[in-house]
């Protein structure tokens, strides 16, 4: 039977996710920045029939 | 959905009537550049009798109706038209002063002609830490994260 990998590992691999998700969150920004400001309009969400949104 | 097409007759309906009004929210926070997406567009105004007249005048101007809803909402004024359009009027925002401040501090964002006022990206992360509900904490990295790149000087990007 395998030996389950140390709880260490497990921090150590969490923290290089929150550190993607937060690089991957400056990149996306930095896209809509490099934008002019009124091309930055794709953000409303539209209510369909029967509850929920979309956008 | 591109919410220029909208953004532009609010604006235009909003000059024609000269009714001063500032964006608030999140539709001013994704316009600054922040990844966050929102239902309808919230803007603070003035209560005066004058004003009263002249978002009557633009709910016409839209073909719109206002509403109230019935809760505890300070002073909102709801336009809302049959095809899914939604902008609130308040005349109180949590964590900003006045009107008067948030107007000077609000960048001008040129639509065809139209001008609109949108607030600082400071004034609308100010305004969503004072309200402190669950919806406005949950953006409220996100708002942080977007003011920070703001910030950073330009390097050139690959």
């Amino acid at each position: 039977m395998p030996k389950p990998a140390p709880r260490a590992n497990r921090g150590r691999k969490l923290a290089a996710l929150k550190k993607e998700s937060e690089a991957a969150l400056r990149d996306q920004i930095r896209r809509l920045r490099d934008r002019p400001m009124a091309e930055r309009t794709h953000f409303l969400r539209v209510r369909l029939p029967g509850g929920g949104s979309a956008l | 959905m591109n919410a220029a097409p909208l953004l532009r007759r609010i604006a235009g309906a909003l000059i024609d009537c000269r009714l001063e009004a500032v964006l608030i929210g999140n539709a001013a926070a994704a316009l600054h550049g922040a990844p966050v997406t929102t239902l309808d567009f919230d803007f603070l105004f003035r209560t005066t009798p004058t004003n009263m007249r002249k978002l009557k005048a633009f709910a016409d101007r839209l073909q719109a109706t206002i509403l109230r809803p019935y809760y505890p909402a300070s002073s909102l004024f709801r336009v809302v038209d049959e095809g899914g359009l939604q902008v609130d009027f308040m005349t109180t925002i949590h964590g900003v002063r006045s009107f008067a401040a948030l107007r000077a501090r609000a960048q001008r964002l040129e639509l065809d002609g139209a001008e609109l006022l949108v607030a600082s990206l400071d004034d609308i992360i100010r305004s969503k830490r004072a309200a402190g509900r669950p919806r406005d904490k949950a953006v409220l990295p996100i708002l942080e994260a977007t003011r920070a790149e703001a910030r950073a000087p330009r390097k050139s990007r690959p």
